[in-house]
């Protein structure tokens, strides 16, 4: 059997700017037929050279960065928009999830948008009355199904838009990021919808979403695109797991650019961060659990006599992690003025894997702030383990732990077994 | 180049759909609901009416109230279908660019709203009837024919303008004004039966008369609200000689007109 849908040197260019007016246009058109062209319009390839297929019954999870190409991909898989070139075939019906409520008219009640979407979904009016009972159940909106929506709270109308988008029978669905609707408790009720509908009599589903966690749990198989590109196609795991490389990538690329947060009073300067691996020398990323060696060299104006050195890591939406300060060393010293290394060890750094930030400050001894910088630095922590079950979403801190109970069972069933 | 036609009558629910959202958003808070869809010809019938007592309009044999009034049902419902037609494109703009079904779904649902509205105008036109005492003939049965020409008329420039709206909004912007030229070009004041006298019998413009009948008659309304008024006012059959030069013009300005809406809607969700 041919494969549903097949997307083959799909490539989507977009001009840059406005349109332009219709005198521009007669200008440019005049000058080209004089010979000249005066037409420079900047192209961006949103889709660039996309190919792939999809069986009968795949449950196919789409994600990538913003811009990626997610959405332009549906668009042309339902038939909104086409490509520059290439071809997409689609064989069998296609509901369109692409937004929740995008043909609600806020005059109407909430009866009437049923019957009305329903409609716009391509759903024939019996199979609709049919529905509409199970439909405003669903929605939890039966006092109000008969108000104009209009006057709906703006979670109502998600709740009902939702109701009717999903109470259609395709062959293929098409959802993009549909389900973070209405309260927690509606949420958990879409969500189980959602799954229900996927799972249901082996229909073709492309799911597009942020939330990579819920795409790995409900997908066979993932897309992964970058930069209008498919990066990776293949087993759901693998591909998430790629993708959140590349956020790490793109996280550490930020060290480059100029994101530090600095307040400085002058008289301290940060010449160089540095995380240094065992073999003291500079690297990119630690492994989850090991030992964290910040080094950083910095250049004083004058001399100081027992500064207080504050370093410390955080998230990359500032949460502050780690902090600690050699105040607590009660040693006095003095720092000439030059350049010095100052470096901290964290014996085991406790962190998932993800990207991280230092921050630093310089305290005189009465207490003045010379320097206080944040972003100064990033650094990856790394998975111990390529398969490993946990999901870094569920965890912030990899704590070390023992198990009791399970293994001793384990020990003794062992030999039996062996 | 091949265009390739959706069977539009799979899509007779939606339109319908959409069509009676229309009618129901606009008339759902006012108290008058349906009847504002007739206060206009009635009104202008009134004006027109008023005007005619100054300056003196030759209609034969038929009252000027009612000749006028059956000038504007078709007269209004070509306006109005035609405007609607052309900004339903960009007043649909969520949908196009999160649905697909087949575009032409949009003017075609403007058009079917306005077919509600001059059906309400036809109850007018019977009490106007029964009160001139005129009883409709065997020929009030071209009607539905005359309607179906003008819709086709309507649709020549619904689907050029709302295609071109989606790029050049000058289009939504210029139409009124260019309608309400075309209103003074077309017998809507006056009967055809007026420029006819001038034109063929006293040949006021002189070698150019016949030429310039003519050229007034590829206006298709001249000949749509002048087989109106034959059909339902005098009872007998169109004058064809009067139908035939705007026929010949719509059909091929429809065809023209489709071929580009069906090259235009592929980027209509990129330019929108």
């Amino acid at each position: 059997m041919s494969p549903v849908i097949e997307v083959k040197n799909l490539t989507k260019e977009y001009n840059l700017g406005t349109v332009t007016s219709a005198k521009d246009t007669l200008r440019h058109t005049l000058a080209k037929l004089r010979g000249k062209n005066t037409w420079h319009r900047e192209n961006f390839k949103a889709l660039d050279d996309i190919n792939f297929s999809v069986e009968k019954g795949e449950v196919i999870g789409i994600i990538g960065h913003n811009g990626a190409g997610k959405s332009t991909l549906l668009k042309h898989l339902a038939n909104i928009t086409k490509p520059t070139s290439g071809e997409v075939v689609v064989r069998g019906s296609v509901a369109p999830l692409i937004e929740v409520g995008a043909g609600i008219n806020p005059e109407l009640t909430g009866r009437e948008n049923i019957f009305l979407n329903g409609a716009i979904l391509g759903i024939p009016k019996n199979v609709i009355r049919d529905k509409v009972n199970s439909i405003i159940e669903f929605s939890e909106l039966e006092k109000f199904i008969d108000t104009p929506v209009k006057r709906y709270s703006s979670g109502m109308q998600v709740k009902l838009g939702f109701s009717i988008a999903t109470s259609m029978d395709a062959e293929i669905l098409i959802i993009d990021e549909v389900l973070a609707v209405g309260d927690l408790a509606f949420q958990r009720k879409c969500f189980n919808r959602m799954e229900e509908l996927i799972h249901q009599q082996g229909r073709t589903v492309l799911l597009v979403s942020h939330n990579i966690r819920q795409v790995e749990r409900m997908c066979s198989r993932v897309i992964l695109l970058n930069q209008g590109k498919i990066l990776q196609d293949g087993e759901s795991h693998s591909t998430c797991d790629q993708f959140y490389q590349i956020n790490n990538k793109v996280i550490s690329n930020q060290n480059n650019s100029n994101t530090k947060r600095i307040s400085t009073s002058g008289e301290v300067t940060v010449e160089k961060i540095d995380i240094i691996d065992g073999n003291n020398q500079p690297t990119e990323s630690i492994t989850e659990g090991s030992t964290l060696k910040i080094r950083i060299k910095f250049t004083l104006n004058n001399a100081l006599q027992t500064p207080e050195f504050h370093i410390g890591t955080h998230t990359t939406d500032f949460i502050y992690l780690t902090g600690e300060s050699t105040a607590l060393l009660k040693e006095d010293f003095k720092l000439s003025a030059g350049t010095h290394e100052i470096e901290q060890h964290i014996t085991s750094y406790p962190l998932v894997p993800g990207s991280y930030g230092i921050r630093m400050a310089v305290i005189d001894q009465k207490g003045r702030v010379l320097f206080y910088g944040e972003n100064l630095h990033f650094f990856n922590v790394t998975a111990k383990t390529s398969d490993s079950p946990l999901q870094d979403e569920l965890r912030l801190i990899a704590s070390d732990v023992t198990w009791k109970g399970l293994l001793q069972n384990q020990q003794k069933n062992q030999p039996t077994e062996n | 180049m091949s265009i390739r036609t959706p069977n539009l009558f799979a899509y007779r629910e939606l339109i319908a759909a959409l069509a009676w959202k229309n009618i129901v958003v606009r008339y759902k808070q006012a108290y008058l609901g349906l009847l504002w869809a007739v206060i206009k010809p009635v009104m202008l019938m009134l004006i027109f009416t008023l005007v005619k007592s100054f300056v003196g309009i030759e209609t034969g044999d038929i009252p000027y109230p009612i000749l006028t009034f059956a000038a504007l049902m078709p007269w209004i419902f070509f306006q109005e279908s035609a405007s609607e037609g052309v900004n339903s494109i960009t007043a649909n703009t969520a949908l196009i660019k999160k649905i697909y079904f087949p575009r032409e779904v949009f003017p075609l649902t403007a058009m079917v709203t306005k077919l509600v509205e001059l059906a309400i105008s036809f109850v007018i036109l019977a009490a106007l009837m029964a009160y001139y005492q005129m009883m409709p003939t065997i020929h009030a049965l071209w009607v539905p024919l005359i309607i179906l020409y003008t819709m086709l008329v309507a649709l020549t420039i619904s689907f050029f303008g709302s295609a071109l709206n989606v790029y050049y909004r000058d289009v939504a912007q210029a139409l009124p004004v260019l309608l309400s030229l075309a209103m003074y070009a077309s017998p809507v004041i006056y009967p055809l039966s007026l420029v006819k006298t001038k034109l063929i019998d006293e040949q006021a413009a002189g070698e150019w008369s016949n030429t310039l009948y003519t050229i007034y008659n590829i206006n298709p309304l001249a000949g749509i609200i002048d087989s109106f008024q034959k059909c339902l006012l005098q009872g007998v059959a169109p004058d064809f000689t009067s139908l035939l030069p705007g026929v010949i013009t719509t059909l091929v300005l429809l065809f023209l007109s489709y071929l580009y809406f069906k090259k235009a809607e592929n980027w209509f969700a990129d330019i929108i």
